[in-house]
């Protein structure tokens, strides 16, 4: 029971008890009686000519009902962004794990036996296997319709960056490489499809984050309206970027059209892993120019980022990576050049950082190099260099609020700084990485940023809200109910949020860009007042009393008069609306822009920032990274639910440092070799730093809802570097690559000793 | 196919299976309990985590024939009569759930821990939790839910 405020308070989870006691049915849970299971035939070549497909022993075992292959797909190429989706491979293949058959049966197993029997013909074509070298002269070119392999260029200028080195009183440049990551969500992609072949039309039960934006590719890339495409979000487990629209699904769906029957997808980890979307690896050649206190003058970018083997949300990534992490310091001068290119691999996408991690990693390394080089504390350097609020960057973004001094303060403090950068003592290090984000980023879709809400006061006063946006166990829903609950001071327990359903909630982006207590938040806020003025007029005629004497409170209307609780007006309304319940809609809009043809103009309604401090012990005789304290100082504007945005926190740490440490996917002539959990090592218990504190700034905000920005991404970004920038401190070593590997380290400390 | 006769959560079921399925799949594809998932399929996550004569178990590496003439708890057998096990509760106080996929193995994993030993450092407590993997929660919320639910211990009806 919460008592006070429901805003700042630790209210339970949303359907935390059905998940604690196993009720809550995950999408691969769902009991679709008679849905058929698939299987995929992947290509074993990172590229390849297909000669011949004869799928004729696969249609003879029994139980098998539908085989699909490419050419019987009439449509061109399709694509969320670009058109580069075969769906199924046509001619060629493009990456080892390509999709190039589909086999659906009464049980998996035989589909699995089925698919075996499908035979394919390849002839093995040159691969490009490494980005790096993907734009290089003698490398094949993948596509015809993109030489140099190079799927799109993002360049931004500022100023000049030439006069601003030339000023510098220090300039440094380094090479940093970041690797890909996979997502590990617990529950892999699964997805059922229901045809409806009497009216054409698609039932989606899928796990994406992104359920509007995939009805509307999905219609197109199944040649129907979509009217005729409705996609039901059921809860998952977990998404981290990684399960947006998704090509697995668009063959589920031509199966069951084909078969005449539900189909189920649902990967094996090991196939989950090719199946794509990995985090975008990049190679990032950063210079940067500063004065004699640490002031940057210029700011030099070459930066090239795998798209993999074809387009998930690079376009996109890339240009983040670019320029996200200019609106963090304060900078004039500033020359960009950035690269996607094709390559023979796992197709690459979005990953919690959205390319801003990548780039982090690199700033924060290349100031840390620049403040020891300076005998500076790097502390002072991000002081010294921070945006404030009231800021408007240098392409346009408006700083309406940051807490990143107080983050830098807050977390130094905690960490006792200070002290602990004076110990010296040998192998053992503190480091500090601060980060910015969005919350939100237009960019995403062109009509708008923002998001609508519908709340209906129902039966007993209890209230729906229905909202677009995704729960993907990042607490939206609670924080919607919580958001809700204090608008209308009604109990929590009497709220329900439904699951997003493309026929029924309002239509929403989704789950990314750390958007959702902005963007739905203040939709539902924006409803919820809506709602509340509607029940004090009711409420006021009822009672006989001015609608400013009334008050909401513990779920009724309060007066001098009398009272009148919501489950009263509830059944007042559905009589005076003959049936129709009291029902409220609200729409968020933040008033932000698509950058212009110059890159300049603000894409976000409000930043949120970040500071961490990582303590660590390396043992020289392994190489192994120890991180003894971890402290996370995030400025949240405010937080709706501490708990929430604390737990946030700690698992992005978690998740960063498995991608600094444990975490390295393994290539052989173009073929993952290390597609499992054994091979691919996430964090676990025994990997957790010894001390993790969160701590949560609250500077506000003057567009989020109560105050409140996001937390979801910045928990990841400065954790590379906050690592890497303590590995420095105890060893002299710079690292400069990810993963950390602990061979190498050992031998650098070595011959730094 | 052949008729098991499995014991789960104490009520005996009689279910038609192939030699060749995994518990896990028996569990959930046909008795419809699908409180115990399935993240790996090769023991390394733990989220198919369930007991068998009161040990924990990976269900993905047993097949159900194996199963026969044991105790199986899963998740939905934990409560009783509607009330929640301390172990479940200390997860809801704690707020140690996020997408909640890996909760129901966590959850028979800290109950199996905390049955078993008395006293515990965090260490001990991180080395036997090992084999059940979280994504989202970066483990510390979970460690505070044992911690939480170890102070309760000391007699009553669950310990």
């Amino acid at each position: 029971m919460v008592v006070g405020t429901m805003i700042g308070s630790n209210v339970p989870n949303y359907d935390n008890y059905k998940k604690v006691t196993g009720k809550l049915k995950f999408v691969s849970d769902l009991n679709m009686q008679n849905a058929l299971e698939m299987q995929i035939l992947r290509s074993p070549h990172p590229h390849a000519l297909i000669k011949k497909i004869d799928a004729g022993q696969a249609l003879q075992v029994e139980g098998v009902k539908a085989v699909l292959t490419g050419a019987e797909l009439g449509q061109a190429e399709v694509g969320p962004i670009v058109n580069d989706w075969p769906i199924l491979a046509r001619d060629r293949v493009y990456y080892a794990g390509e999709e190039v058959a589909a086999v659906c049966a009464i049980d998996k197993k035989t589909a699995a036996e089925a698919a075996r029997l499908i035979e394919v013909d390849y002839e093995p074509l040159p691969a490009v296997l490494d980005y790096r070298l993907a734009m290089e002269a003698g490398q094949a070119q993948i596509r015809e319709t993109s030489p140099k392999n190079i799927v799109t260029s993002f360049q931004v200028e500022r100023g000049d960056v030439e006069k601003g080195l030339a000023a510098s009183f220090l300039v440094k440049r380094e090479v940093f490489e970041t690797s890909s990551v996979y997502a590990a969500y617990l529950e892999t992609n699964c997805c059922i499809v229901e045809y409806d072949n009497y009216k054409g039309e698609y039932t989606f039960w899928a796990a994406t984050q992104v359920p509007y934006r995939a009805q509307r590719f999905y219609a197109q890339a199944l040649g129907v309206s979509p009217g005729q495409v409705r996609i039901i979000q059921p809860p998952m487990g977990g998404g981290f970027g990684a399960k947006y629209e998704h090509n697995g699904h668009l063959i589920a769906a031509l199966l069951s059209k084909k078969a005449g029957q539900a189909v189920r997808l649902w990967y094996e980890r090991e196939e989950d892993f090719l199946a794509g979307s990995l985090r975008l690896p990049m190679q990032i050649d950063l210079t940067l120019g500063v004065d004699q206190q640490g002031i940057i003058l210029a700011k030099k970018v070459h930066l090239i980022a795998d798209n993999g083997a074809r387009t998930l949300s690079g376009p996109v990534i890339m240009p983040t990576a670019c320029f996200r992490v200019d609106s963090l310091y304060r900078m004039e001068n500033i020359c960009t050049e950035g690269y996607l290119v094709y390559s023979n691999t796992i197709p690459k996408g979005a990953m919690r950082g959205f390319g801003n991690a990548q780039m982090t990693f690199a700033m924060e390394s290349l100031l840390d190099q620049i403040a020891a080089e300076l005998n500076m504390d790097p502390m002072e350097i991000r002081k010294i260099n921070a945006v404030e609020a009231g800021d408007i960057t240098v392409h346009g973004w408006e700083i309406k609020s940051s807490g990143l001094r107080e983050c830098i303060a807050q977390a130094a403090e905690t960490a006792d700084w200070n002290n602990k950068r004076k110990a010296k003592s040998k192998y053992h290090g503190i480091g500090l990485a601060c980060c910015n984000h969005v919350s939100g980023y237009r960019p995403v879709l062109n009509e708008y940023d923002g998001s609508a809400a519908r709340v209906k006061l129902i039966a007993g006063g209890y209230l729906l809200i229905e909202n677009g946006d995704v729960e993907i166990g990042q607490g939206l829903k609670s924080t919607l109910a919580q958001i809700a609950a204090e608008v209308l001071q009604m109990p929590l327990e009497k709220i329900k949020v439904l699951d997003v359903d493309t026929e029924v909630t309002p239509y929403g982006i989704g789950t990314l860009a750390t958007r959702g207590t902005m963007m739905a938040g203040n939709a539902v806020k924006i409803a919820a007042e809506k709602l509340l003025a509607e029940l004090k007029e009711i409420a006021a005629e009822l009672l006989s009393c001015e609608i400013n004497e009334l008050e909401a409170k513990d779920g009724k209307m309060v007066c001098s008069s009398g009272e009148l609780d919501y489950a009263a007006l509830a059944a007042e309304v559905i009589t005076r609306q003959k049936g129709c319940a009291l029902s409220a809609e609200g729409w968020f809009d933040p008033q932000t822009v698509i950058p212009d043809a110059n890159k300049y103009g603000n894409p976000s309604p409000s930043y949120p920032f970040a500071a961490h401090i990582a303590e660590v012990e390396v043992d020289p005789d392994t190489g192994q990274v120890t991180i003894c304290t971890y402290i996370a100082a995030h400025d949240v504007g405010k937080a709706i639910c501490p708990s929430r945005v604390e737990g946030q926190i700690q698992g992005g740490v978690v998740q960063g440092l498995g991608w600094t440490l444990l975490e390295k996917l393994v290539e052989d002539a173009g073929t993952l070799v290390n597609n499992n959990f054994l091979d691919y090592r996430i964090p676990t218990f025994l990997d957790t730093p010894e001390k993790l504190t969160p701590l949560i700034v609250e500077p506000g905000d003057p567009v989020g809802p109560f105050g409140a920005k996001g937390v979801g991404e910045p928990a990841i970004n400065p954790v590379v570097a906050a690592i890497t920038n303590a590995i420095y401190d105890a060893t002299g070593v710079r690292i400069t690559r990810l993963p950390v590997a602990p061979e190498e380290l050992k031998n650098l400390i070595g011959g730094k000793s | 196919m052949r008729i098991l006769t499995l014991k789960v959560n104490g009520a005996t079921h009689r279910v038609a299976s192939e030699d060749s399925e995994l518990l896990v799949d028996v569990l959930r594809e046909r008795l419809g309990l699908t409180g115990t998932k399935k993240g790996c399929g090769a023991g390394e996550c733990g989220a198919c985590t369930v007991l068998l004569d009161g040990k924990l178990v990976n269900s993905c590496l047993l097949l159900a024939v194996q199963a026969q003439g044991k105790e199986i708890t899963t998740i939905e057998g934990l409560s009783r009569q509607g009330k929640l096990h301390p172990v479940q509760e200390a997860f809801l106080a704690t707020d140690a759930i996020q997408c909640g996929y890996c909760t129901p193995g966590m959850v028979l994993a800290a109950k199996t821990f905390l049955e078993e030993h008395g006293d515990f450092t965090e260490s001990d407590l991180k080395r036997e939790m090992a084999g059940n993997i979280c994504r989202c929660t970066g483990y510390a919320k979970i460690i505070q839910a044992v911690k939480l639910a170890a102070r309760g211990r000391g007699g009553g009806e669950w310990w």
